[in-house]
């Protein structure tokens, strides 16, 4: 699972991207202590959250995350939750940006 | 970042309100928006949303629907209580179809799903801000002079009502312009290349008046030697204005109701009715209701009529005009005078401002006029603003004057009714040809305005 994930940057959104993934990963450690807290439904809003900006950033894949995120927590399904953590941890490890010249 | 780094092609007006818990969805929407052109605000909670409405008064409102504290739903609820027509798009995560649904009735102007795709979004907004709205510039009503937020409120529905085609009913004190918004209205029409006619309702005996709205054939009363078109048929395609429609007589408005629920008008003395397309706008000055509670007014046609009222604000309530309003009757005064243009002294113009106006615009105008025309240089003074006012009688007119205007109306009327034609016109009005004569002379009409085709004198 180490290959790495080319990301084309829009330039518009340049500037405004490593406060964004910045953010996710703060958001990883704090889905890690509200999975091991059960705190469903504050997982739901940060799921929701990813969901909404991930693609109008550029980053599908971190929507599609926090949608899945999203429902698990609808569902109160621990497991799932921290199966996507994972998955969310992973992808921002395996990013590299690509800046237009 | 620049705007004009960011390479758009869009030049936009406007202040976009943006409300969202999520900062990282304001930052995306907001470089979205500013690289478009747009101004933006940003709230993060509702309630810092109706506090930034309330003092940066936005064009146009975009919402996320989950948020804490108070939902999108509540504060669209809440935005549309104070102001109905700020337009509100929201923002949702999920697309489901009750929340689109209840959305929608709650009056949004569009329901985009997250996440959104940026030229999607940018044309909603696009489709929807009404930058103008509050800056006096919409190509609507152009000849409205105003600034004050009432008025542009009134103008923004004026505009969205005159692109259909529904029954427009302006109420209003007398001298406050119902008949320049009813013109507005046609001109921003699909029929604003066809007529537009206006009829004051009070100031023509019920009789003509009936001839003069729906026609009437050769032969069908004493001095109907032609026949006649009627109003109805002239303004065919277009809009007919019926101004103090309050004043119709209680016979007269079933035969209009007929008209208004059957699209056919039946010229008096034709057994033959007529198909019309007439946009209808109705005004009074007069409280319709309590006039419908006294028996005086059909309740069902002040019901058909009533489809989109408008209400015509008075001139006191829109002080924050009459600087504006002064400044173009002085333009006017000396456009027609042929002199140079005068001022108003500040203190003049505060005073003016602070005035409470009981003849509305129409007084306003006929201050300016008697100021200008009293004052022999460039600036009328405080003094001269206190002396117009105080004398300026126009609320209530004199016998002589009402009688005056009632005369003239009259001869109107019987003119277009005998198509210029004097010797019927005469006979109508029960006068002979030479008494008539002068009576035009002395209202200063001409017989042969009134003529069609052929017609003879």
């Amino acid at each position: 699972m180490s290959e790495r994930i080319p990301i084309v940057v829009d330039p518009d959104l340049a500037d405004l991207i490593p406060g964004f993934l910045d953010n996710r990963r703060r958001d990883v450690a704090t889905l890690q202590v509200l999975a091991a807290a059960g705190g469903f439904a504050e997982i739901r809003r940060l799921g929701h959250s990813m969901k909404g900006a991930g693609g109008g950033y550029g980053f599908d894949a971190i929507s599609d995350i926090g949608g899945a995120i999203e429902h698990a927590a609808l569902a109160a399904d621990a497991a799932g939750i921290v199966q996507q953590i994972e998955r969310l941890a992973d992808y921002l490890a395996r990013i590299d940006l690509v800046f237009a010249a | 970042m620049h705007r004009s780094e960011l390479g758009s092609e869009r030049t936009n007006a406007g202040k976009v309100l943006m409300v969202d818990d999520d900062a990282d969805m304001l930052a995306l929407l907001g470089r979205w928006l500013q690289g478009a052109g747009f101004t933006t605000l940003t709230a993060s909670s509702g309630s810092d949303a109706l506090h930034q409405i309330a003092t940066a008064r936005p064009d146009i409102v975009v919402t996320d629907l989950f948020m804490d504290e108070m939902d999108g739903m509540t504060l669209v609820s809440l935005v549309h209580a104070d102001d109905p027509l700020t337009p509100v798009i929201m923002l949702s995560g999920q697309a489901r179809i009750p929340d689109a649904v209840r959305a929608t009735h709650l009056g949004i102007s569009a329901f985009l799903t997250k996440p959104i795709a940026k030229d999607a979004f940018l044309d909603e907004v696009t489709k929807h801000i009404h930058p103008h709205r509050r800056a006096g510039s919409s190509a609507f009503g152009r000849n409205i002079i105003y600034r004050s937020d009432v008025m542009a409120e009134l103008i923004e529905q004026g505009e969205l009502v005159a692109q259909g085609d529904v029954t427009v009913f302006i109420s209003g004190e007398t001298g406050t312009g119902k008949e320049v918004l009813a013109r507005a209205v046609h001109d921003a029409s699909p029929r604003r290349n066809q007529p537009f006619i206006g009829v004051n309702c009070g100031a023509i005996p019920e009789q003509l008046l009936e001839s003069e709205l729906f026609g009437h054939e050769k032969g069908s009363f004493t001095g109907a030697s032609n026949r006649h078109e009627g109003l109805f048929l002239a303004a065919d395609g277009g809009t007919l204005f019926l101004d103090e429609i309050g004043d119709m007589p209680l016979g007269l408005q079933v035969k209009l109701l007929r008209v208004l629920q059957d699209f056919e008008v039946r010229p008096v003395g034709s057994i033959k009715s007529v198909p019309v397309n007439v946009r209808i706008i109705s005004a009074t000055h007069n409280d319709l209701e309590s006039l419908v509670a006294k028996g005086e007014f059909r309740e069902d046609l002040y019901y058909r009529l009533n489809v989109v009222p408008l209400c015509m604000p008075r001139l006191a309530e829109r002080a924050e005009d009459i600087p504006l309003l002064l400044e173009h009757f002085l333009i006017v005064h000396a456009g027609r005078a042929g002199n140079s243009r005068k001022r108003f002294a500040p203190d003049a113009v505060a005073y003016l401002g602070g005035a409470s106006w009981p003849g509305n615009i129409r007084q306003l105008a006929n201050v300016v006029e008697l100021c200008t025309t009293l004052t022999k240089g460039a600036i009328i003074p405080l003094s001269m603003a206190h002396r117009a006012l105080r004398h300026e009688p126009v609320h209530i007119k004199t016998l002589k004057e009402a009688r005056a205007d009632f005369e003239r109306n009259y001869l109107v009327s019987v003119l277009r009714i005998s198509e210029g034609n004097v010797a019927n016109a005469a006979r109508v009005a029960g006068r002979n040809r030479t008494e008539f004569y002068k009576l035009l002379n002395q209202y200063d009409l001409d017989a042969g305005d009134y003529r069609t085709g052929d017609g003879d004198a």
